[in-house]
């Protein structure tokens, strides 16, 4: 409970923080006013340009760390990232591929993004599978499948050339521009899968266990992997066709959620959810900050540091991770 | 006349090309102790897999209480049999008293529970029957082998079923724990009326704990009764391929396995 409240107190600090990071400055006091009172142009420029973004942030952080919790529970893997396993880029392929060649259906982005997530997944588990799924082989089929897509893809930006600024910026994974138009798209997705992912909660419990086992409790064991997943890609796709591809927060989100409230899922994913919003808007925040005027893509502060910390992750995995025989 | 809990006709199954089961007729009585044995390959563990749906038919049936498996939903299965499977594993904070109450979960509808009192009180006299009050607030995986297989069977029960199946409790420990499991399976029996059906492999243990023996061999069932009635040192030899005396100890046929 104490970890629940201190991130969300942290997440109401390190939101204040972010709105007066930048030339504008505004109290918490003028803020408010501001928004509710009275007009004030400091805090109207504020509200139209930082806010989009530290709420798009804030949401795709969240959606990005849940998903990696589910699919962590879906392949009894604490490595499973949905960035690092290709998840996003078949989702940014998807969204790239769709703006390039039809961009009336551009309203429609999040819903091919999905299709391609989805497709990269099954890719990712139907090659590992082999009698089993075992840790290590997926995740080094997903890097495989990671690798092609990004490479797929960067063909196709260079064969289609740098004009069409709609297709670049999904690659690029810039949030600086976001508008509230783009929270409202992520917003409707990513509240959905979010809430999706409560009603499984308890099948994310049971899949921990031996299949067999949570079979004989009256788990449909197949259905709700499937489930689960696409819950899982969802929540991906939709946080990489607004955000772009951002390695690694999948996996750091869950590992320290688990650590301070545990395994079970009932707690782990609404942890999950304020941690993801926190550290994503540090990382957003962090690359506004140390590099002013210049700004640092929140994608590539979560890169820097997710690299080494997922090493860390690999060598202990044998010591610390996975269920222990029974 | 006893009841039949399980009826087996003409079962057969296949991995690929190789045959495992071919036309195997079974019925087994509610309210006893019934043992499947035979060598490895024998087809013992996929008969198991079979009747916990964790394969299905190729050809016929198998019924629970006159209701073909394969037509009854899984969790209504689960409401009517408890497994323990062989091998487990639990996430590492997993405790004691969380993992029995999964067991709870086949009456659940979307994570909740309509009745939290018989919840409780199920869970509650599992952990009491298996003795594993004490151990209640440990996480699972930190227990002893004989503990960590009392538990599992306390989800079972906690599942509040009238038939048990244990897939092979014995396995992985050591004699003093092989015992307190067996008399604890016997408990469930006679005190509480339970039938269980499970896989074994030791012979004497087999023979001792069951009312019911069932000899397989090569996808077949070749010897179905009480064990002082057939086991005769022709069946040993045709279950497992060796020669072995038999003695009888109070009335009870042992096998001298060297």
């Amino acid at each position: 409970m104490i970890s629940f409240i201190v991130t969300a107190l942290g997440l109401c600090g390190l939101f204040l923080i972010s709105v007066n990071t930048g030339s504008l400055k505004v109290t918490p006091g003028e803020l408010f006013q501001g928004l509710f009172v009275k007009y004030n142009p400091n805090v109207a420029t504020i509200y139209d340009l930082r806010f989009p973004r530290i709420f798009i942030a804030m949401l795709g952080g969240a959606a990005m760390a849940v998903s990696g919790v589910l699919l962590q529970a879906v392949m009894k893997n604490p490595l499973a990232d949905p960035g690092i396993i290709g998840i996003s880029s078949g989702a940014s392929l998807a969204a790239v591929v769709i703006t390039a060649f039809f961009p009336t259906m551009y309203f429609f982005t999040p819903l091919f993004a999905f299709a391609g997530g989805m497709l990269a997944f099954f890719l990712v588990y139907s090659l590992s599978y082999k009698g089993g799924l075992s840790p290590l082989r997926i995740i080094l089929v997903g890097v495989a499948v990671d690798c092609s897509l990004t490479g797929i893809m960067g063909a196709f930006n260079a064969g289609i050339g740098p004009n069409d600024s709609s297709v670049t910026s999904i690659v690029n994974a810039n949030i600086t521009m976001k508008t509230w138009g783009d929270f409202k798209t992520l917003c409707i997705y990513s509240v959905i899968g979010l809430l999706l992912s409560f009603l499984v909660t308890n099948s994310c419990n049971l899949l921990q266990l031996e299949d067999k086992t949570a079979r004989s409790l009256g788990l449909n064991v197949n259905a709700s992997r499937i489930i689960v997943s696409a819950i899982a890609v969802l929540l991906a796709s939709i946080s990489t066709a607004i955000i772009g591809p951002i390695s690694f927060l999948g996996l750091i989100v869950p590992h320290i959620a688990r650590l301070l409230v545990g395994s079970n899922h009932k707690l782990l994913i609404p942890y999950s959810i304020l941690l993801g919003a926190f550290t994503f808007l540090l990382a957003d925040t962090v690359g506004r900050t140390i590099a002013y005027p210049h700004e640092i893509n929140a994608t590539v502060i979560m890169a820097v540091v997710g690299g080494p910390f997922f090493i860390l992750l690999l060598r202990r995995s044998k010591h610390s991770y996975g269920n222990g025989r029974i | 006349m006893a009841t039949d809990v399980f009826k087996i006709k003409g079962l057969s199954f296949a991995y690929g090309r190789h045959q495992v089961l071919k036309d195997l007729n079974l019925t087994i009585k509610e309210g006893v102790i019934t043992t499947l044995i035979g060598a490895n390959g024998s087809g013992k563990s996929t008969l198991f897999n079979l009747m916990t749906k964790n394969l299905k038919p190729q050809q016929g049936e198998i019924s629970l209480y006159d209701q073909n498996i394969s037509q009854c939903h899984i969790k209504e299965f689960a409401k009517q049999v408890a497994i323990v499977q062989q091998y487990n594993t639990a996430p590492p904070d997993l405790t004691v008293g969380n993992l029995v109450s999964y067991g709870r979960t086949p009456y659940h509808s979307m994570g909740f529970s309509s009745n939290p009192e018989e919840d409780e009180k199920k869970v509650q006299w599992a952990l009491e029957i298996t003795n594993t009050v004490s151990i209640k607030d440990k996480p699972v995986i930190e227990l002893s082998g004989g503990q960590k297989q009392r538990v599992w069977i306390a989800m079972a029960l906690a599942q509040g079923t009238k038939v048990l199946l244990l897939d092979e409790p014995t396995t992985y420990l050591d004699v003093r724990y092989q015992l307190d499991i067996l008399r604890l399976i016997k408990r469930l029996n006679r005190e509480f009326k339970i039938t269980v059906i499970m896989v074994l492999h030791d012979i004497n243990q087999s023979l001792y704990y069951s009312d019911e023996i069932v000899a397989m061999r090569d996808g077949k069932v070749i010897a179905h009764g009480l064990p002082e009635q057939i086991i005769t040192t022709e069946l040993v030899k045709q279950v497992y391929d060796v020669d072995l005396q038999i003695q009888k100890v109070d009335e009870k046929p042992f096998v001298i396995p060297v």
